[in-house]
């Protein structure tokens, strides 16, 4: 800090002249992306919930906490993101570990090593919504593949206890190959050496694994994991596209997102759905503040 | 260093995506002035779009439909010289695309209205006022349409859509499966009580054939018909209270409750998984209560081709017969770049050429007094006087309010416990009224 305001006051060479105002102008299209897109319509949104909207965002009344007030007491809100905690209880672990171990097999020299990469890599290519009409009909009770395979009738995505896992399931497969990945970049970064040096100490692969991978690539799993906690409590396409308005499970499946586009866009009352993403956004914050926390205890940078 | 390459990397292609992206805006945007029929490269389905120059985008929500409207459009190109597009975006999102829509100020050119919705963007000065223009026209008398339909679209005196179909609900049946079952079809004779016991017969016990689906999802072509063949309501006439606790209401669908419970019904699982009219396409079930907008999906599948039928609802018993009926109507936005050209294309389709024309077609019903021969007559696998006839039953226009969608969700939501079993239906139907109570007095 005290070096960087000793610079600041010493004036500015050419070099450094031409370097601000060309650091500046190549990060301005992502500022302003930001600015536009993200910021400004956070402050929007928070503005917007304490409003009673009119029809097409005209004659707004304001109505003070009322919309939070309604928030407090309705079930519907604490049961969605009940559903949104159990989603990202399951999706976030299992999509880590899961590409974690991925990236370490196919960090080795095998043949085909690259189009596995592009087989796992694939479902990140593909459309959100064309994969949940794809899954909706392998999970489908009446016609589905999966239900012919094992030769029961099992309601994945209509039983209210079983559909937020099924869908979590959809989950994990559609975000394994991106997180897969993130880790082969952080596996290109551990050197050869410490592998070497344990195998001489006849360390075996799965001690080398958890004592030696796991540590030094801790600050991607940190990076994957705050990125996918968000994304996970963010879940609303898969919800969507999968679960029919009329489908018994909603209740126990939709995610605050969803209840979110419901209230805001299918009811129109844009205030009251602004107080579900603000209560959704707080949570994200706390839960993402925790995890910079604790990553002190984890997460090895050096 | 790596953490910087890649920050470099991630640097250059923001920039090379920012710098194609312009290119690209400025060549549509020369095509588009150069030759305005042909520019597809920009086009994104998702979108709901305003007109390009030259070029009217009609927003419907009905794929079945598309083609034969499609037909009625060209027709209108080939006189007027400016072509017209439809885009077909599904009900669920066709609502809340038209409502980003119209708040950002960027509405289709031409679009269907549905009532559960017209009354507010009536208010707000949405669409486009008709009323001079129909005034005006010589193809335009609005004597010529059916009444209630007309009177859907129009606000404080004013009129702002034209209607385009009028729909009847019907029983649909299976008649491979009444065959089988030795049931006699379905005739005009039939009450619930009936049709509640020939839907026993043709329900299996292996669980690979049920008697009814109820379409638990759109109310108008399932229990509506029932509650009002009861002698119940949904909701009172001056729109302010609900009739869900009326006895005759809650009568009604205990009827249905039993055919659920007692298994001659899917569970709703099955129901919500699937559809009713796809169960019915795939042949799982012998009867579905469905609208006649569903009549060209089911002559162009195979399966409903050359297996099904369509008769006339049963009736209450006192022989009441009602039909929910609903009619959609063609709209135009009001802030439109080419209103003049938007009112044209209005006008031709409900005159009685168009409005023959997608009667011949078999598109739906038109809401043009007259025409409905024609549309009996355009599919020969299925005796369409079953719809025709419900024209003659009691009409109800299907209950709305200014805010139907809050009031219908909700009852949707409340009645799965009572599909499933969880809560009564007695239960569930006064929790509904209650809440649509709260709804209409916010409203």
């Amino acid at each position: 800090m005290m070096s960087m305001a000793t610079q600041k006051k010493r004036k500015m060479t050419p070099r450094e002249k031409s370097e601000f105002f060309w650091g500046w102008l190549f990060i301005l299209p992502t500022v302003i992306g930001l600015l536009i897109l993200n910021i400004i319509p956070i402050f929007q949104t928070i503005w917007q919930s304490f409003f009673k909207t009119g029809d097409f965002g005209k004659g707004n009344i304001f109505i003070g906490m009322a919309n939070y007030q309604k928030l407090m007491q309705d079930k519907a809100v604490w049961q969605a993101l009940w559903n949104t905690v159990k989603y990202a209880i399951v999706e976030v672990p299992f999509s880590i570990v899961i590409a974690l171990v991925l990236a370490v097999f196919l960090n080795r020299k095998m043949r085909g090593r690259s189009a596995y990469r592009t087989i796992f890599f694939l479902p990140m290519v593909a459309a959100p919504a064309a994969i949940a009409m794809v899954w909706r009909w392998l999970y489908n009770s009446e016609f589905g593949l999966l239900n012919h395979l094992i030769g029961r009738k099992v309601n994945w995505i209509s039983d209210p206890n079983l559909a937020i896992y099924s869908i979590a399931v959809i989950g994990i497969w559609s975000i394994i190959g991106y997180n897969m990945v993130l880790f082969l970049a952080g596996l290109q970064e551990v050197p050869r050496d410490y592998y070497e040096a344990a195998a001489i100490d006849g360390a075996s692969g799965i001690h080398q694994f958890f004592h030696i991978t796991v540590p030094l690539i801790s600050p991607t799993i940190f990076f994957v994991a705050v990125t996918r906690v968000i994304g996970a409590f963010q879940v609303f396409d898969l919800i969507y596209m999968v679960m029919d308005k009329t489908n018994p499970a909603l209740a126990k499946t939709q995610s605050l997102v969803y209840l979110f586009y419901r209230y805001s866009f299918t009811e129109g009352n844009k205030g009251y759905g602004s107080a579900i993403v603000v209560l959704l956004l707080a949570v994200i914050m706390c839960i993402t503040v925790f995890q910079m926390t604790a990553q002190k205890k984890w997460v090895h940078y050096n | 260093m790596k953490a910087k390459k890649l920050m470099a990397l991630a640097l250059a292609a923001v920039m090379t995506f920012s710098v194609t992206a312009c290119g690209k805006g400025q060549d549509t945007t020369q095509t588009a002035s150069q030759e305005s029929g042909t520019q597809e490269a920009g086009t994104e389905a998702e979108e709901m779009k305003g007109s390009t120059e030259g070029k009217l985008t009609v927003a419907i929500w009905d794929s079945n439909q598309q083609p034969g409207i499609q037909e009625i459009l060209d027709d209108w190109s080939a006189q007027s010289g400016i072509e017209a597009e439809t885009q077909v975006i599904t009900w669920n999102e066709y609502w809340t695309l038209l409502e980003a829509g119209a708040s950002g100020g960027s509405l289709p050119d031409v679009f269907w209205m549905h009532s559960n919705q017209s009354q507010r963007y009536m208010e707000n000065g949405l669409l486009l006022d008709l009323t001079d223009k129909i005034a005006a026209s010589d193809k335009i008398d609005l004597n010529n349409y059916y009444e209630d339909i007309v009177g859907l679209y129009e606000s404080e005196g004013k009129q702002y859509a034209i209607p385009k179909d009028i729909d009847t609900i019907a029983l649909w049946y299976n008649k491979t499966m009444f065959d089988e079952a030795g049931v006699e079809y379905p005739n005009a004779d039939w009450t619930w009580e009936d049709f509640y016991e020939a839907a026993k017969k043709l329900t299996k016990e292996d669980g690979s054939q049920w008697g009814y689906a109820i379409n638990t999802g759109n109310n108008q072509d399932s229990y509506y018909n029932m509650i009002y063949d009861y002698g119940g309501y949904v909701i009172s006439e001056d729109k302010k209270t609900s009739g869900y606790d009326d006895p005759r209401t809650i009568e009604a669908m205990q009827f249905v409750e039993r055919m659920l419970r007692e298994g001659l019904c899917p569970d709703l699982q099955t129901i919500s998984e699937n559809g009713c009219d796809v169960l019915f396409q795939s042949g799982k079930v012998a009867m579905i209560t469905q609208g006649s907008w569903m009549v060209a999906g089911f002559r162009d599948n195979e399966y409903t081709h050359d297996n099904c039928d369509v008769a006339v609802l049963p009736m209450g018993a006192d022989g009441t017969r009602v039909s929910i009926y609903n009619g959609l109507g063609w709209a135009a936005a009001a802030n439109g770049k080419n209103t003049e050209a938007a009112w044209s294309l209005i006008e031709y389709l409900g005159s009685k050429e168009a409005q023959l024309k997608q009667a011949e077609l078999g598109v739906t019903m038109s809401a043009y007094k007259g025409t409905s021969d024609a549309w009996v007559n355009s599919v020969d696998c299925f005796d369409l006087k079953g719809h025709l006839d419900m024209l003659d039953a009691t009409l109800v226009i299907r209950p709305y309010s200014r805010n139907t969608n809050v009031w219908e969700d909700m009852a949707t939501e409340t009645f799965k416990s009572a599909w499933t079993g969880e809560m009564s239906m007695e239960e569930a139907c006064k929790q509904i009224a209650e809440s649509m109570n709260t709804a209409l007095a916010e409203e």
